[in-house]
């Protein structure tokens, strides 16, 4: 018997995540990796597996071979018991409409309507496979469920002046949601929409299903189905959340969540040992730091060598920082190599990346942040 | 592919790792940072393709149990293969009869039912990289009754003390074996490493039972030495025995250099381990760190010099810890300042102004030890 009433999580992991560039030109976003030793999938996939959701579709379109054949090795997340699994599901050529790509966030689950009717799914979880957080999803369930809901949403207070920025969710004094807007040019709320939903599934199902068949749709939970519960009048409540949360969607953005993990106090905390983020097990051997290596405030993975200066920075898996190399203010992913005596400030450097010896990329007082995502020569 | 069973033997009393060796079984013993020494020896079997592995236990199984569990982590099919763990499940009268016969006897049923033709038996203590598939190859070209894995080395009159050294005339076969009592300098070190056909394999241990009820499996090749065909064959490149604290301390100190550990370490040759879901390491701004190596889900604010660091260890602002080995979960305070030690374990070090040891003699911080 599974835990927490059949719950089951969908993960939305089909997005390019264009504003990345090169980071996602072979792989969707959700397989960008992050955080020295991760890929930012692993952070959803975490959280399933800490909350005891057992059953994971992961919902993948572009570029998927990478993602698919990562997800499916489900025991990395301690996802392989007899009743658990990470289910990939891919769009499919259907026998009455033909192959099918994935419309919307929204068409994707309507498309595997029968993957969920097969787990016996009672509630599912809809989840964004390209944020960086740490969420009970079984706390959220409770509160769905004292709540008598219709439909749960996630949401997180932001500044209100960012308000613009997001799909803002307008509540009544008891968190019920009366109104969802998106990007709204004069905000009411600072109730910020995470793109966590947790649906009675038996209802939802009549809502996709109807949904499918509206020409005018963009077949989108936020556009679409969620207008259409409040419309008819549904019980919608406002989860909140309190925590790290972030959406690594621009290099900036990737470099800064990157950064946050150097801060001792940071609140998204990886190190905590009740809520492991569990990733792909590599072999590689602890990291090596050299005789004349300087290290401050860097976080380093097994199978780094560092023998030059690293200040303010974080290094993948397997990369090496030769001898007199400096790395300012940069996230450098895996299997890179920094020759000797070269200067990287301010950059993030792509995964197989060679730096030759005395390059300098990078600039200090650069705006934003640098990615390099080729070779570089002197 | 090795059509061979693997046997991993444990260790007889001449492997006395103080401190550590109290815990648990020498092969369960914390090594380099993430490893732990018994993930050496089994690589080099599931790396040459070997799937139906016993791991013998002498004493204290929980630590290996858990290490080892089904063998997944070290690439052994969960359907085609098998990894068993193994002890005698009566009880022994005394010490001394705790030995690998009494295991490889009371278990002989798992030896005979297995289908492979051929066993390879190796300890856990001694450090290597080896392919066994060329071994046993050769193993069967040559005819010979039994193959003996063995190094050269030039420094046995410190190092390899109490070992099995093999005799051998220029056609590499064994005239017989001594044990080095560190009077030579140059030696061939019997890596204790045997592949020989299940069969002879059966025999020789009920030779060895009928002949006295203390004998382990090497007392019965010493004996059978010019009866059997027996011949050495060499291993290439780093090898270390780990027998005594002292070697545990060299060894993981040579290690550290990359030129050095890239012997043992190769990237089509992976070390196989248990994975433990540790975070990167964390380097604060007043971290001093230098040549060492340091495995995952540390936090490093102090000064670390030579050393070996074990995954979630946390070295606090204003302690110095030089030619030290810290061991998974350790603690070092702020005011600690360690010189040649080895903390075992989750033990908390406070409050301490000085603890010095030497090479020859590390001081030993007992596991979970708070001081």
């Amino acid at each position: 018997m599974r835990q927490n009433n059949n719950m089951v999580a969908m993960i939305l992991a089909g997005g390019r995540g264009s504003r990345l560039f090169e980071l996602t030109k072979k792989v969707a976003k959700p397989a960008v990796y992050f955080g020295g030793k991760y890929r930012i999938i692993d952070f959803p996939l975490s959280n399933c597996a800490n909350s005891s959701v057992e059953v994971v579709g992961v919902l993948t379109q572009y570029e998927s071979v990478l993602l698919n054949s990562y997800v499916a090795r489900d025991h990395h997340w301690g996802l392989d018991a007899k009743d658990s699994g990470v289910f990939v599901l891919p769009p499919r050529e259907k026998d009455e409409t033909g192959f099918g790509e994935y419309r919307g966030t929204a068409d994707a689950i309507t498309q595997n309507i029968d993957f969920l009717d097969q787990m016996k799914a009672e509630y599912v979880l809809v989840l964004s496979g390209d944020h960086i957080y740490k969420m009970d999803y079984a706390d959220m369930l409770e509160h769905h469920k004292k709540t008598g809901a219709d439909a749960t949403i996630a949401v997180l207070e932001v500044p209100l002046k960012e308000a613009n920025r997001f799909g803002i969710m307008n509540t009544d004094k008891n968190d019920i949601i009366v109104e969802f807007e998106e990007k709204p040019a004069k905000p009411k709320s600072n109730l910020a929409s995470m793109g966590i939903y947790i649906f009675e599934y038996k209802q939802l199902r009549k809502y996709l299903l109807q949904d499918e068949k509206n020409p005018d749709s963009s077949h989108d939970f936020g556009k679409d189905i969620i207008p259409n519960y409040l419309a008819d009048g549904k019980r919608l409540t406002a989860y909140r959340f309190k925590g790290y949360w972030k959406d690594v969607g621009t290099i900036d953005s990737l470099w800064e969540a990157n950064m946050d993990l150097i801060n001792p106090n940071n609140e998204l905390d990886i190190f905590d040992l009740d809520w492991k983020i569990y990733t792909e097990d590599v072999n590689a051997v602890p990291q090596f730091i050299g005789e004349n290596a300087d290290v401050n405030n860097a976080l380093i993975t097994q199978g780094c060598q560092v023998y030059g200066s690293v200040k303010n920075s974080v290094l993948f898996t397997n990369t090496v920082i030769s001898q007199d190399a400096k790395i300012i203010d940069s996230v450098i992913m895996p299997n890179a190599t920094v020759g000797r005596g070269a200067k990287v400030t301010r950059c993030i450097v792509a995964d197989n990346v060679e730096i030759a010896p005395g390059a300098v990329v990078g600039n200090k007082d650069s705006e934003n942040i640098l990615l390099v995502a080729k070779n570089v020569s002197k | 592919m090795v059509d061979a069973l693997g046997i991993i033997n444990f260790e007889d009393s001449t492997a006395d790792i103080e401190g550590l060796g109290n815990y648990r079984p020498v092969p369960a013993i914390s090594f380099l940072g993430r490893y732990r020494i018994i993930d050496f020896v089994l690589s080099n079997m599931t790396n040459s393709g070997m799937s139906q592995i016993q791991v013998h236990i002498k004493e204290k199984p929980r630590s290996l149990i858990e290490h080892l569990g089904t063998g997944l982590h070290y690439n052994i099919n969960s359907k085609r293969g098998k990894l068993r763990l193994l002890y005698g499940e009566s009880k022994v009268m005394s010490e001394v009869y705790n030995h690998d016969i009494g295991s490889f006897i009371q278990n002989m049923q798992y030896i005979e039912d297995s289908n492979k033709p051929y066993v390879i038996i190796a300890p856990s203590y001694m450090i290597y990289k080896i392919d066994y598939t060329e071994v046993l190859k050769e193993h069967i070209a040559s005819q010979n009754d039994i193959t003996v894995l063995y190094k050269n080395v030039d420094n046995a009159k410190t190092e390899f003390i109490g070992c099995d050294t093999l005799v051998m005339d220029k056609d590499k076969h064994i005239t017989s074996i001594e044990k080095n009592r560190g009077k030579y300098k140059t030696r061939a070190v019997s890596m204790e490493a045997y592949v020989l056909s299940k069969r002879l394999f059966i025999e020789l241990v009920n030779r060895a039972a009928n002949t006295s009820a203390l004998y382990w499996f090497k007392d019965i090749l010493r004996e059978v030495c010019g009866e059997l065909k027996m011949v050495g064959y060499p291993v290439r490149g780093y090898v270390a025995c780990i027998n005594t604290l002292p070697s545990y301390f060299k060894a993981n100190m040579e290690l550290r250099c990359p030129d050095i550990a890239s012997d043992l370490f190769v990237e089509d040759w992976p070390i196989h381990t248990m994975t433990n879901d540790s975070a990167p390491t964390r380097y604060s701004k007043d971290a001093q760190v230098c040549s060492s190596v340091v495995a995952n889900g540390c936090v490093i604010e102090g000064k670390v010099e030579n050393c070996v660091i074990g995954r979630n260890v946390t070295v606090k602002k204003g302690a110095v810890v030089k030619n030290c080995i810290i061991l998974p979960g350790a603690f070092i305070g702020e005011s600690a300042k360690l010189d040649s030690v080895i903390v075992d374990k989750s033990a908390i070090v406070h409050h301490v102004k000085k603890l010095v040891g030497t090479p020859e003699a590390p001081i030993y911080v007992k596991r979970a030890d708070r001081i």
